[in-house]
């Protein structure tokens, strides 16, 4: 066994270096979609986020609740709730998007959204209404009063979207279920992790492991030295 | 030309309780006020309302000339409000300085002399490249001054500005808000004492009880005492 184990562990490791065509393409489909999401939720969360935090109405607390509720709802839910929606019996099956990337960027937009409107939303709450205010007397209009409070927040802002980031590209639950775990298509890192382990085959395992939690330490430094640069002031 | 302020039947509730109810209020060119009351009687309130960053719950504030596009959300470009503790934005001081002006689409070369003219005029120079949440209050107050005072303000809310400033702060603020003065602005001072400061105002107002009187005490009083 403990051969074994150092066995695979070199067999990943080389399937790594060696730029295994198959190996590579799974890291590609991951980021392809990951970064797609990110890319799509982003600025609505953030909008929404703002809007929380800037706008008293009646019953926004239930709506900040309802949001962080949504944070904690497990992909495998959101994976099933999609796949209701997408397959072919479902209300959405006519647009033919199960067992596709786009399906799987849907559910990882879904997943994002709430995080970043949390995030974003504690992110403005931190800024002083003096901000605002000052922007305005100055003679920004609303638009430029709205980026203004972004640029101040921006390290907190990007501490989000890197954390929404980390959320989508590792989760396994709704790529598996709406994406289908097809091979160059939507077969990403997490999903083939869970299919190579059920195999038996640890070394693709365990080089795909490889690679997320490289990715996880890059995001955690960057997420770190962000904090050190948005100390107190 | 000159900017004319009239402020009518503006009233100020939070929840149930009424914090002023104010008939007529108006402010001309060149004049100056000193806001006076006691804390919490809404001295912030009205000066906010009047600056236009608040809406009161009824009632109108009318500024001529209106220089607002027709369809800006602007507020009026010609009246600015400054915070009893000035926020500034990350930055440097020059970044600060020069907010206002990149939002009019003034070219850089003009922008760049603009801003340091400004800095010599609040006597902040050695500071031009410093951050500015680096600033001490009294050189954030002065910044806050050049950062209006680039946008040629016709009127000015300047909320205790000298609150927590030592006495050699509180002269250099003087001196700035006398040459704004000086120079045509018209300039709304809340404080709740007077200081060297207030004195450069001709009229004063206090409010009190909801409602806002021309003061007892005319200036030339003031300095006899
Ligand atoms: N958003 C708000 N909601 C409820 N009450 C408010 C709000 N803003 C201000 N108030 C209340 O209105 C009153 C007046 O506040 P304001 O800051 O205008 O007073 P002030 O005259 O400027 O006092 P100070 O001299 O201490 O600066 C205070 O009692 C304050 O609690
Ligand atoms: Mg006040």
């Amino acid at each position: 066994m403990q051969d074994n184990l150092l066995e695979t562990s070199m067999l990943s490791l080389q399937l790594l270096f060696s730029l295994d065509a198959e190996l590579w393409d799974i890291i590609g489909v991951s980021f392809r979609v990951s970064i797609t999401a990110i890319l799509i939720a982003t600025l609505p969360a953030i909008l929404v986020g703002f809007f929380l935090a800037m706008v008293d109405f009646k019953g926004r607390w239930m709506v900040i609740a309802l949001f962080n509720a949504l944070m904690a709802v497990p992909t495998v839910v959101v994976g099933l709730t999609l796949y209701l929606l997408l397959s072919r019996s479902g209300p959405l099956g006519d647009l033919h998007l199960l067992f596709t990337q786009p399906a799987m960027i849907i559910g990882q937009v879904a997943l994002a959204f709430p995080l970043l409107v949390c995030m974003s939303h504690s992110a403005f709450q931190s800024i002083d209404k003096r901000a605002w205010e000052t922007a305005r007397t100055l003679g920004a209009n609303c638009f430029f009063a709205v980026t203004t409070i972004m640029k101040e927040a921006r390290f907190a802002l990007l501490a989000a979207v890197l954390a929404g980031f980390g959320r989508i590209i590792s989760e396994v639950g709704c790529s598996m279920m709406i994406g289908g775990n097809i091979m160059s298509y939507t077969r990403n890192i997490p999903t083939a992790i869970a299919l190579e382990t059920s195999k038996g085959m640890f070394a693709q395992g365990i080089a795909l492991g490889l690679v997320l939690l490289i990715l996880a330490l890059l995001l955690n430094f960057t997420l770190a030295s962000i904090r050190g640069k948005g100390r107190l002031v | 030309m000159g900017l004319e302020l009239t402020a009518s039947n503006i009233v100020k509730r939070f929840g149930e309780r009424e914090l002023f109810s104010i008939e007529q209020l108006q402010v001309q060119e060149g004049e100056s006020l000193h806001l006076s009351g006691d804390n919490g009687v809404g001295k912030t309130t009205l000066m906010k309302i009047l600056a236009g960053l608040d809406k009161p719950c009824a009632g109108r504030i009318n500024v001529t000339p209106n220089m607002k596009g027709r369809w800006s959300t602007s507020l009026h470009p010609k009246v600015i409000y400054l915070h009893q503790t000035p926020y500034v934005f990350s930055g440097s001081v020059k970044d600060n300085i020069a907010y206002g002006l990149k939002l009019k689409g003034i070219s850089r070369g003009q922008i760049k002399r603009t801003v340091q003219s400004a800095l010599e005029w609040a006597r902040l120079e050695e500071f031009a490249d410093h951050a500015a949440h680096s600033l001490s209050g009294g050189e954030k107050q002065r910044l806050a001054l050049a950062r209006a005072w680039v946008l040629t303000p016709g009127l000015l809310f300047l909320d205790e500005p000298t609150a927590n400033l030592d006495k050699q702060s509180v002269d250099s603020v003087t001196e700035l808000v006398r040459k704004m003065v000086d120079g045509g602005a018209a300039v709304m001072i809340s404080s709740h004492q007077t200081n060297p400061l207030t004195e450069v105002c001709q009229r004063s107002l206090l409010l009190a009880d909801g409602k806002v009187s021309e003061s007892q005490f005319p200036k030339e009083m003031l300095f006899d005492a």
